[in-house]
């Protein structure tokens, strides 16, 4: 770029224009908002306004001033999304009490929900004690792709990425969290009690140390005189409260997870050198699973075909294509276009998924039984006034075939996309 | 020449059948024992055969004549034909007599054989087309015989050669009529189903009687076998009770399964368990197969398993799932076999024994066990559909006059609008009543259905030990389910009640002007008889009762009453899910359009819920209780309309 | 006939599978039942066709755990070895002792019981006593041999692993393995409860603790961050997710597929990356 200063004559007359519209950002962008700003503390600490340059011309061309400062206020714009960069305060913990030992899951190579949870729950048992603040260690294995570790809360991070830990490597995992037991000397282990991952490491690590697990726990008490936990027993029908032993398996939502701080997340290393491991359980790989094979009652991603579905072969391509499992309502089942395990409803089978994509199925009272706990239902129908659009979060009135091939276009076409970029 | 070989022929005719029936009845001793008193049997045999069986074959004319006539001419022409030939007395009456009777048989013979020119499908063809040219021949033969000796024609007519043919027409007849008789003839059904007649299991059945319940299993010695794995695991007289089958193929023609094309036929069921107590395969049955199920493929002997683990042995395990309960096989089978027993004594082996009752049935059984119901809900959450109705419960009110029993239908959403419909019934005809709320458990209907005695026993036994806490003088319950095992099979485990249908009930209260209600503007009704209100309990016209009170014309199905048929929902069918070429309640669906009804009534929740799962457009679906809650003027509205009436006229005065 | 022949434990090609079972609950009536995923275990053991399935308990024998010890008996068995131990024992010195004396192949048990702790600790102490390698989450074993066996591992949304372990081994079975067969009246009755005298190891940790029928967890409150007054007025009166949804009505199959792909990525069940 030139290092010439050239003057936009048409943003110089809108500066001086008071009641250009654009005036307030023009001003901004030339850097002589800041000269007089919107609004300052006056001297007796009274806040001061301008009411020349907060506001906005509303639709019927009336100046309108939104005291909340939300909407079109052109000249806070830009103030505004600074501030949001910089509500979190850095904490450096340089000299850390004790140390806590978190090992999240990293589903997909991220920290997911229940991670982060666990990390809130740390960091709260870090920082109980402001004079004597502990530090929170991650221990994350494998390729990740997390870059945001200071926001979760994390102090330390122990990255180890190694051919041997990809896949299911519990005995090498161990080995090298027993080593960080040996040097860290963690007052506090914390897994997430996730059905592998770190309910299975969890426990490991449990028994290798001796230190009896607390599984479970969804609340932590650091109130009391000594520190106590709940965890859930007997398959979720009892509570047990006992003291905080050193290895916690927590359920999700057990803490908040940390939004106003940002922390260190500074690489550590191990010191010694790790043993050399005996392979006992050897990872053959993944196992291609057809997602329209897999049992209803465990699939994430439904797509339930009815009475209404016209093009059968149209539906099991899209099922193919969105990678979803099948379902059926009873009188597709009865009709004999979907096999009687697909059936989905009180007399079929309760599905779980996240979403459940109904097609063509009105909705009888036992189909709707049966999908009562799916997170989000996705109606297309002929039919407005069938009882499945009253549950539907989304609903779609139309013909279904139609809507389907529609969907599948796309999805290819973001399949492509996204080879196209690999 | 003839004096000599027809006492010869007659007696040794008759010295087979005795070895042959000493044979059969060995056959049915494989057999468990059973207390039947057999003089008794025997004494009450011939009113059960005149009055109980004709009863029943009586439904169709033809058949009921053509058999009093072939039937009684051969009883009498038999017994005439051993006296005038095989012991030669010498006289003109009986001659003339036995004249008559073959005469008779010869009539009736025309008119089976005439039924055998075109017959119908659910008729066995096979040996059963002989029998109208074996019953000829025996009655020309002996009426031909006879003539000499009723002084007709002279004696030695004819010379040798018609002497020959006669002999060779008498050996026919009698090989067929007295041999075959005992030996598997078709002509067997006569004496293996007069002695059925006799020894039947349900004795209760006969003069005018009813007895629906099935029978406990005994559960006490552990060491025992449970159902019936094998044919001789039946009792002695359920085997004679299928020897006795005639293979009319009436169950056949009435089975909602066979019809359904689910792989069961009634007929062949039974026909199965004969070729199991004799031993052999079925490649020599002459009826309709079970769909989808050629025949010739199945065997088996009296102490193998019937229903193999793996393979094929006499009937597959999906033939006895198919069934619903329904009792129509039973209804209609004029040797009174019982059908229902034998299926559900083999699904007792099944499920008890093996562990295997198909689809959803070991998951209904467990949630039996751990929850009290077949949905498998908290038990604590029976009575949330009703906690605005501020129900009494007899915990609280410890006695009462009637007590309402919800059954399972009080988890059921749909169900739940028919009990509230009855409650509103109930309080408008100001009836003391109470619930058992959430100390209710099923009663086990589908459990014992479905096999599971051990759990229905124990289901059972904790409600009557419930029941027996409080006092009440009567139940009344909206499922005729519930309804049959509480007022039939309760009894032989201690708990006797009285117990009502609601539409029973509701019939009673418009007798006694408890109900005020207004008419019926609405389209065409039509009615559909619950199985187990119908034919398990004799109840056809107390529904109809109300729906006429309600100021409707019933347009009636072909299928109605006694000879109705299933929705599908009975036996535990819709949870075993045999798959068939189309479903009962589709076929019940078209019955129904077909009487051009917009509405069906209802008494059941099973037949709700089967009937409105067909795909609609279709008739609406209510329940008695639900129509009569709807046309009720409220008592409130009717205090109101006759407290104003004095105001006005006082005003006026 | 009626059972089906037990193999004899002289047979040599027999892999000898030892199956832990516990009392289960029910969840909404907490009636003593077998437990699920034990279940499942000994499911698995009896279709292994090569397995010669030992059934091991560890507690009491009274008139509450009988009926659900014997409904895994009902799955075929005829025999099952109950180790007694009072109620609060440590039943992990009796396990182990039993174990080494049996010396099986394979050790199969559900991953956490239904009642007690339910900790689902008992697998990995016992495992780490024994010093065998221990697989959680097991879908299904493929094939046996004499030094190893190759199962699947469930992940979540039905994906599964494959996995070679050395033998001896411990694996814990989870919701994905195949239901277990049903149990039947008849052999649950007639099935042998051999019972076993064992050390008893008090567990005393466990008297410090509270236990409590399971409170239901607080809701999670959505925590608004506002700035302004206006933003937290917004924020609490806004209408929950989920009441009644979005109904798109006349609009081309386009608009409507464009509407559900949205959705659909926003729920992230749409893998277009592969």
């Amino acid at each position: 770029m030139s290092d010439i200063i050239r003057r936009d004559p048409r943003k110089a007359w809108i500066a001086r224009n008071r009641l250009h519209p654009e005036h307030a950002s023009v001003l901004a962008e030339l850097g002589m908002g800041d000269a007089q700003p919107a609004q300052w503390m006056g001297p007796n600490g009274v806040m001061r306004k301008d009411p020349h340059r907060v506001g906005f011309i509303g639709p019927a061309g009336i100046k309108r001033i939104d005291r909340s400062g939300v909407q079109g206020a052109p000249g806070q714009v830009q103030a505004r999304s600074t501030a949001a960069q910089d509500t979190r305060t850095a904490v450096l913990i340089a000299e850390p009490a004790f140390h806590i030992v978190v090992v999240p899951d990293m589903a997909g190579g991220r920290l997911s929900a229940h991670d982060r949870d666990l990390l809130g729950l740390a960091r709260q048992m870090a920082d109980k004690n402001a004079s004597a603040q502990g530090a929170v260690v991650a221990i994350v294995f494998g390729e990740l792709k997390e870059d945001s570790w200071g926001e979760a809360g994390i102090d330390r991070l122990l990255h180890l990425s190694d051919a041997a830990l990809e896949g299911y490597s519990p005995e090498y995992r161990i080995a090298i969290l027993s080593a960080a037991e040996r040097e860290l000397k963690p007052r506090y282990w914390l897994f997430p009690d996730s059905s592998l991952g770190g309910g299975d490491l969890g426990r490991r690590l449990s028994v290798r140390i001796g230190e009896r697990a607390a599984t479970q726990v969804w609340q932590v008490d650091l109130e009391s005189e000594t520190p106590r936990c709940t965890g859930r027993g007997a398959a979720g029908r009892k509570d047990i409260t006992r003291d905080l032993p050193r290895v916690l398996l927590a359920l999700a939502e057990c803490g908040e997870p940390v939004s106003d701080t940002r922390h260190e997340a500074q690489a550590i290393q191990l010191q010694q050198p790790l043993p050399e491991q005996l392979v006992r359980i050897e990872d053959l790989g993944a196992v291609a699973v057809d997602p329209a094979s897999v049992a209803l009652s465990e699939a994430e991603f439904i797509l339930s075909g009815g009475n209404g579905v016209r093009d059968w072969d149209g539906f099991h391509q899209a099922a193919r294509v969105l990678g979803a499992t099948e379902g059926a309502s009873r009188v597709a089942v009865d009709d004999g276009f979907m096999a009687r395990d697909r059936q989905v409803g009180a007399t079929g089978t309760w599905v779980t998924a996240r979403v459940y994509m109904a097609v063509g199925i009105s909705g009888a009272i036992q189909h709707l039984q049966g999908i009562q706990s799916c997170d989000k239902v996705i109606a297309i129908n002929m039919d407005p006034g069938c009882d499945m659009i009253k549950r539907a979060d989304l609903a779609v009135i139309g013909d279904s075939g139609e809507i389907l091939s529609e969907l599948v276009k796309r999805v290819d076409g973001l399949k492509q996309e996204n080879r196209d970029v690999a | 020449m003839l004096n000599i070989i027809l006492p010869v022929l007659i007696f040794a005719a008759l010295a087979l059948a005795v070895v042959g029936a000493v044979r059969r009845i060995s056959l049915w001793r494989q057999g468990r024992p059973s207390p039947v008193s057999l003089l008794a049997g025997l004494a009450a045999m011939p009113r059960r055969y005149l009055v109980d069986l004709h009863h029943v074959v009586g439904r169709d004319s033809y058949i009921s004549n053509t058999h009093v006539a072939t039937a009684g001419g051969f009883v009498a022409a038999a017994v005439l034909a051993i006296l005038v030939h095989g012991l030669q007395l010498e006289s003109r009456i009986l001659a003339w007599a036995l004249l008559a009777a073959t005469t008779s048989m010869f009539v009736g013979a025309l008119f089976v054989a005439k039924r055998r020119v075109n017959p119908p499908s659910r008729l066995s063809k096979g040996p059963w087309m002989r029998l109208p040219k074996s019953l000829m021949a025996f009655s020309l033969a002996f009426f031909l015989i006879t003539l000499p000796a009723a002084g007709i024609l002279p004696h030695g007519f004819g010379g040798w050669v018609l002497a020959l043919l006669l002999v060779a027409l008498v050996v026919w007849g009698l090989g067929e009529m007295f041999f075959g008789m005992t030996w598997g003839g078709p002509m067997k059904h006569a004496f293996a189903g007069a002695l059925h007649l006799a020894w039947h299991r349900r004795a209760e059945r006969f003069g005018g009687g009813r007895s629906t319940g099935l029978k406990p299993l005994n559960l006490d010695d552990p060491n025992a076998t449970l159902g019936v794995e094998k044919p001789a695991d039946f009792t002695w007289n359920q085997l004679l009770g299928f020897d006795a089958c005639v293979q009319c193929g009436r169950c056949e023609a009435v089975c909602p399964a066979f019809a359904a094309g689910q792989p069961l036929n009634p007929k062949k069921l039974i026909q199965d368990m004969v070729v199991g107590l004799a031993g052999g395969s079925d490649a020599h049955y002459a009826g309709s197969p079970y769909p989808g199920k050629p025949v010739g493929e199945h065997q088996g002997d009296a102490h193998s398993p019937i229903v193999a683990r793996e393979g094929k042995a006499l009937v597959d395990a999906e033939t006895l799932w198919s069934c619903t309960t329904c009792r129509a096989c039973v209804e209609e089978c004029p040797m009174m076999i019982e059908h229902v027993d034998a299926i559900v004594d083999m699904r007792r082996f099944l499920t008890l024994e093996r562990g295997e009752t198909p689809n959803k049935g070991a998951e209904v059984i467990d949630n039996l066990i751990a929850t009290d119901n077949p949905g498998g809900f908290a038990p604590t959450a029976r009575m949330n559909w009703a906690a605005d109705l501020n129900l009494p419960v007899l915990a609280e009110v410890k006695r009462t006059d009637v007590l309402l029993w919800l059954g399972d239908g009080a988890f059921d959403m749909r169900n739940q609008r028919t009990l509230r419909a009855f409650v509103k019934v109930l309080r408008a005809a100001g009836i003391n009543f109470a619930v058992l709320g959430n100390e209710e458990r099923d009663s086990g209907d589908v459990a014992r259905r479905l096999g599971d005695e051990a759990t229905f026993q124990s289901l059972a036994r904790r409600n009557i030990a419930t029941l027996a806490k409080y006092s009440f003088r009567s139940i009344v319950t909206c499922d005729p389910h519930s309804f049959h095992v509480l007022k039939n099979e309760y009894g032989e485990l201690g708990g006797e009640y009285v117990v009502h249908h609601h539409t029973t009930f509701i019939g009673k209260l418009h007798e006694d002007k408890k109900l005020n209600l207004r008419g019926w503007k609405g389209g065409k009704v039509t009615y559909h008889d619950p199985c187990y209100l119908g034919r398990y309990n004799g109840e056809y016209e107390a529904p109809r009762a109300v729906l006429r009170a309600l100021g409707i014309e019933v347009a009636e199905m072909e299928r109605s009453g006694f000879r109705s048929r299933c929705c599908g929902g009975g036996g535990g069918a819709p949870i075993t899910d045999i798959p068939g070429k189309q479903r009962i309640p589709d076929m019940r669906m078209e019955d129904i359009r077909e009487t051009g009804a917009e509405l069906v009534a209802v008494g059941c929740p099973q037949c709700t819920a089967m009937l409105e799962g067909v795909v609609e457009p279709r008739p609406e679906i209510r329940d008695i209780a639900e129509l009569v809650a709807d046309a009720l003027i409220e008592q409130a509205d009717a205090v109101d309309a006759t407290a104003k009436k004095p105001q006005v006229e006082e005003a006026l005065a | 006939m009626l059972l089906s022949t037990p193999r004899s434990s002289a047979d040599k090609t027999a892999i000898k599978v030892a199956v832990l079972l516990s009392v289960g609950s029910h969840p909404l009536t907490g009636r003593g039942r077998r437990a699920e995923q034990d279940a499942r275990a000994l499911e698995m053991a009896l279709a292994l066709p090569q397995a010669d399935a030992q059934l091991i308990h560890a507690g009491r024998l009274n008139d509450e755990s009988e009926p659900a010890l014997r409904s895994y008996l009902g799955m075929g068995p005829q025999q099952m070895t109950l180790i007694q131990q009072p109620k609060q024992a440590d039943v992990l010195p009796a396990l182990e002792k039993h174990l080494r004396q049996l010396g099986p192949k394979l050790i199969l048990c559900g991953s956490r019981a239904e009642a007690g702790e339910g900790s689902g600790l008992l697998p990995y102490l016992l495992a780490e006593k024994l010093g065998w390698p221990l697989i959680s989450g097991l879908a299904a074993i493929e094939s046996v041999d004499g030094s190893s066996a190759t199962v699947l591992q469930a992940l979540p949304r039905g994906q599964r692993r494959r996995l070679r372990v050395k033998l001896p081994a411990l694996l814990t079975i989870d919701s994905a393995a195949p239901v277990a067969r049903q149990s039947a009246f008849g052999p649950a009755r007639r099935g042998q409860l051999a019972e076993v005298d064992a050390p008893v190891q008090m567990d005393t940790e466990q008297e410090g603790w509270e236990v409590q029928p399971a409170r239901k967890r607080p809701k999670r409150l959505k925590i608004i961050k506002a700035t302004s007054a206006r933003d937290r007025f917004k924020a609490a009166a806004a209408k929950s997710e989920g009441s009644g949804g979005q109904v798109l009505k006349d609009i081309t199959a386009a608009e409507g597929a464009d509407a559900v792909l949205k959705l659909l990525m926003e729920e992230g069940v749409l893998r277009v990356s592969s």
